[in-house]
């Protein structure tokens, strides 16, 4: 009796992602990060249209560290941005099967929006 | 008051716990924040104070976890209640037992027990917390409802307390566990 461990969850189970939670995870697929270096690869990727506030952003990621999706990658400093050390996070494999589910749940419900004609076909 | 010993002021809109833990990165990010984009303007402090004040009060919640400690007590109670309205139907039949027992009011107090059993089962149901959990609470007390509508319209004469707990309690978890969920936690299913 008691519940089931994380790592036995599917990564559906934990669908569908919140847009920040998402955005997040999606930033760091692309390797280990610090909290500004997330917070500007959400802008960039979203064209400004997603923009996260440190309390935004640290309260997902609390959540995802929570959820075992996201995990620490120790602390050092960003050259580009002085001697601060600062706290890096990086994905789980969890996280990544996660954020790969969220990916394929979206393109589902993008191409369904297709179908119907509700959105052009796909560019080239 | 220049920005930084702003932000620290609006850093104290958050759980004590979670500045503890992320206050120095925040001040950080919030730094870089300042030296990219203009601090004397009314939009930088907006996207601030509305980004405080979309994220402290949903932080504080899960800090106390008020909603899910009330949801806890909810179903203790409904196992206690429940387990005490089999008991007293029991009370009831052998009181009842002792002189002519009517069919009508033999089937009512049957229903009664189902109901209060039905009852018992949704509370270690939510209390248990596993994926089928809630559904399970949610049929039982749906069941447990009609069961003791159809209880008081067998005997009228069911005690105030009795229906309260038939009726009340039901219906007051139903609208708990139906009610819709904020994704903003990443919890699973």
């Amino acid at each position: 009796m008691g519940t089931k461990r994380r790592a036995d969850r599917p990564p559906e189970a934990y669908l569908p992602l919140p847009p920040a939670t998402f955005h997040i995870l999606l930033a760091l697929a692309d390797g280990e990060l610090h909290g500004y270096a997330i917070m500007k690869g959400v802008a960039a990727r979203s064209e400004g249209t997603v923009r996260l506030g440190p309390g935004t952003l640290y309260g997902s990621l609390k959540r995802l560290l929570e959820a075992g999706l996201v995990e620490e990658g120790g602390e050092r400093a960003d050259p580009e941005r002085g001697d601060e050390r600062r706290r890096y996070y990086r994905l789980t494999p969890l996280g990544l099967s996660v954020v790969r589910a969220e990916a394929r749940r979206l393109d589902a419900m993008v191409r369904a929006a297709r179908r119907k004609k509700l959105i052009g076909e796909r560019p080239a | 008051m220049n920005a930084e010993r702003i932000y620290r002021l609006l850093l104290r809109a958050y759980p004590r716990d979670f500045r503890a833990e992320y206050g120095r990165e925040m001040m950080l990010v919030f730094r870089d924040q300042c030296e990219e984009s203009d601090v004397r303007t009314v939009g930088f402090w907006a996207a601030v104070i509305c980004d405080v004040a979309r994220s402290a009060p949903a932080l504080r919640v899960e800090a106390t976890r008020t909603a899910e400690v009330i949801m806890k007590l909810a179903a203790m109670l409904t196992v206690l209640l429940g387990a005490y309205d089999i008991v007293s139907a029991v009370v009831e039949w052998v009181a009842g037992s002792k002189g002519a027992i009517d069919g009508t009011y033999v089937l009512a107090v049957v229903l009664g027990v189902f109901a209060s059993v039905l009852l018992l089962g949704a509370g270690v149901a939510i209390l248990l917390r596993t994926p089928w959990s809630r559904q399970a609470a949610r049929l039982a007390l749906v069941a447990s409802l009609v069961m003791t509508l159809a209880a008081r319209l067998l005997f009228p004469w069911m005690s105030i307390f009795s229906q309260l707990i038939g009726f009340g309690l039901p219906v007051g978890l139903l609208i708990a566990l139906y009610w819709p969920r904020r994704p903003s936690t990443v919890r699973p299913a």
